[in-house]
């Protein structure tokens, strides 16, 4: 995967700012998409374009269940969140409806990717290549489950 | 071997346990009508019917008007949505508490006032505060849609096993009507943080945890999402015994559930968590939130921080509170006393059940909001509201000047009309002040429902230690 990035140097980015509540309503995803990263960054659909990756601090996702969130980052065109960490309700519902990859990056890449860098991904050697600083960086391993949904493509398709 | 609640309850549920996977049993399924739709359609799509309808039980509350319900829903997705959830209810075979049943109510609130949460059960919704239920010694998990559409369609759930994380409230409260459940866990998330608790059960221990009655250790177990944990549990006892008996749902061989439950539902002595946090009761005092996440909380008699004082030494940290600040309209150093309040919000599934609301009214009694400031008491369900107007408190709250309303989620998440206007500042019983969260642009500072009440009538925090509220 191969992307630039849209980097938001804060932790705890939550639900309700990736899409807010009031939008819970609408049921077509494309639509949903338009209001994604709304209640944090009002240009968000205006910048964003298939293949981008978000970058952000700690415990992204926190709040609330709603898979509305990845499912409008994901119909943004965004493929794959690298955060510090994650909060555990908005992880699995973007593996399990395989809508972006929740990828845990450490400090020192959060510090050293800016934003617009352009990422390759490659989690089958658990590798973030930065092609705009010419680094690599090293990805957390999913968890067993975790790694095992993304590979099925959602959590409908795996089958043990 | 010694075990924690939480594994014990974990165990007794596992179907399948291999390649790092559970697959979970589980015992009650709560659906709403906003992460349910996609759901249906999608067991529709691939022709599967609910498993166990019978353990399946819905309502609708986020985005039900708390007005008149006897006139039309005007928001049309709205309505949509509140159709949608009424069709799929109907061709699964599920029961429904509609908008117009007596059991209608916020998901959480019913869930246990009918009996339908039970002590060492496995319990699943497609929303974050189900750890709610963890109060009654059930296993609570929120969820979302893919998982909901995945329950509907198994009765099970697929999980990762959970951490586990014993939190520790020492000792007694001084003052237990002015410092109230919610300044327990506002102090707690406080000091463990927004994802301090993340990957775990917190199970709540401790003599202070012991002491609360079962509509408080809601409040508790609610919040525990707040820290980032996958659920909260309390152990069940005598008093979570009394409150299940003679519910609608209680199941009918109730004593013998009882003497199991007495028999199991516990942490052995010398069982090993994880983690461990304790925490004095003593020292905890009446809570106010100034930031944009539950663990940019205060207490009511100190000041807004200073960003370097907050993050002490860590730049991320200072960066959040001084951006918290920008959106909150906060100076650094203003007494917390000091801050200005438009309006009130007494409700959600934090702080909204019967208790709640007799606790606010003995600070609204022969009172008188402030002109300027609109209040409203959204009771937790159509049940809470019935009780609490045969006790009067629906007069005391109107003759003081709040709206008294029909039950819903209502202002704490903003999906129906209840919101907050850009720039206002709300004192409310919520559980999270996220930006936006109860409307774009709108301030919101969480507090105990004493707490809001107070400042309803001041217009601005007050320390209810210094009012009368036995």
């Amino acid at each position: 995967m191969k992307g630039s990035v849209i980097k938001y140097e804060q932790d705890n980015i939550d639900t309700d700012v990736i899409l807010p509540g009031p939008y819970l309503k609408i049921h077509d995803y494309a639509e949903l998409a338009t209001h994604a990263m709304e209640g944090l960054d009002k240009d968000f659909h205006k910048r964003v374009k298939s293949g981008d990756f978000i970058v952000a601090g700690k415990n992204f996702g926190c709040g609330s269940s709603r898979e509305h969130a990845p499912i409008a980052l994901s119909y943004s065109g965004i493929r794959a969140v690298l955060a510090l960490s994650f909060a555990r309700i908005f992880y699995r519902n973007a593996v399990d409806g395989a809508f972006l990859l929740p990828i845990e990056i450490d400090d020192s890449a959060y510090k050293d990717i800016s934003d617009s860098d352009s990422l390759e991904v490659d989690i089958s050697k658990n590798e973030i290549k930065n092609l705009t600083k010419n680094k690599i960086y090293k990805i957390k391993p999913f968890p067993e489950l975790i790694g095992k949904i993304i590979e099925a493509g959602g959590l409908f398709n795996y089958k043990p | 071997m010694s075990n924690t609640l939480f594994e014990k309850i974990w165990d007794s549920h596992i179907v399948v346990d291999e390649d790092g996977r559970s697959l979970l049993y589980v015992d009650r399924h709560l659906v709403h009508e906003v992460t349910s739709p996609q759901a249906f359609e999608g067991l529709r799509l691939n022709a599967r019917k609910v498993r166990r309808p019978d353990l399946t039980f819905a309502t609708m509350d986020h985005n039900v008007p708390t007005s008149d319900r006897s006139l039309p829903i005007l928001d049309q997705t709205s309505s949509m949505q509140i159709k949608t959830l009424e069709r799929n209810c109907k061709e699964f075979g599920i029961t429904l508490f509609d908008i117009n049943s007596p059991n209608q109510g916020i998901v959480h609130v019913i869930g246990p006032e009918l009996g339908i949460t039970l002590p060492g059960t496995t319990i699943v919704c497609g929303d974050s505060h189900t750890s709610t239920h963890g109060a009654f010694g059930a296993l609570a998990f929120g969820i979302g849609t893919s998982d909901v559409e995945h329950v509907l369609a198994t009765q099970c759930i697929m999980m990762e096993k959970p951490k586990t994380f014993e939190i520790k409230i020492q000792g007694k409260r001084k003052n237990p009507h002015a410092v109230t459940a919610k300044d327990i866990i506002l102090s707690i998330i406080r000091k463990i943080g927004t994802a301090g608790g993340t990957g775990t059960v917190i199970e709540y221990r401790g003599e202070a945890i012991s002491e609360l009655t079962m509509e408080q250790r809601m409040t508790i177990c609610n919040m525990s999402i707040e820290a980032g944990a996958r659920a909260g549990l309390i152990a069940p006892d005598e008093k979570t015994y009394q409150y299940l008996n003679g519910l609608k749902y209680t199941p009918e061989n109730y004593d013998e559930c009882v003497n199991n439950w007495r028999e199991h539902l516990k942490t052995d002595s010398g069982a090993k968590f994880d983690k461990s946090f304790t925490l004095s009761a003593e020292n905890i005092v009446p809570q106010v939130s100034w930031g944009t996440n539950p663990a940019m909380t205060s207490d009511v008699t100190e000041r807004v921080p200073f960003p370097d004082e907050y993050g002490r030494g860590n730049p991320e940290e200072e960066k959040g509170v001084t951006k918290a600040l920008q959106y909150m309209d906060l100076k650094s150093g203003t007494p917390i006393t000091d801050i200005i309040i438009d309006r009130v919000f007494i409700g959600s599934c934090t702080n909204a059940r019967l208790e709640d609301l007799i606790e606010a009214s003995k600070v609204v009694k022969g009172k008188k909001v402030l002109s300027r400031v609109r209040a409203m008491v959204v009771p937790g369900s159509q049940l809470v509201k019935k009780n609490a107007e045969m006790m009067g408190l629906d007069k005391i709250f109107k003759d003081a000047g709040f709206e008294w309303r029909e039950s819903g989620c209502s202002m704490c998440l903003g999906m129906n009309p209840d919101i907050l206007a850009k720039g206002e500042r709300c004192a409310s019983t919520s559980n999270r002040n996220f930006e936006g969260r109860q409307g774009s642009g709108g301030r919101t500072h969480l507090v105990s429902p004493v707490m809001a009440a107070a400042a309803a009538i001041n217009g601005h925090f007050v320390d209810v230690r210094e009012l009368d509220l036995n």
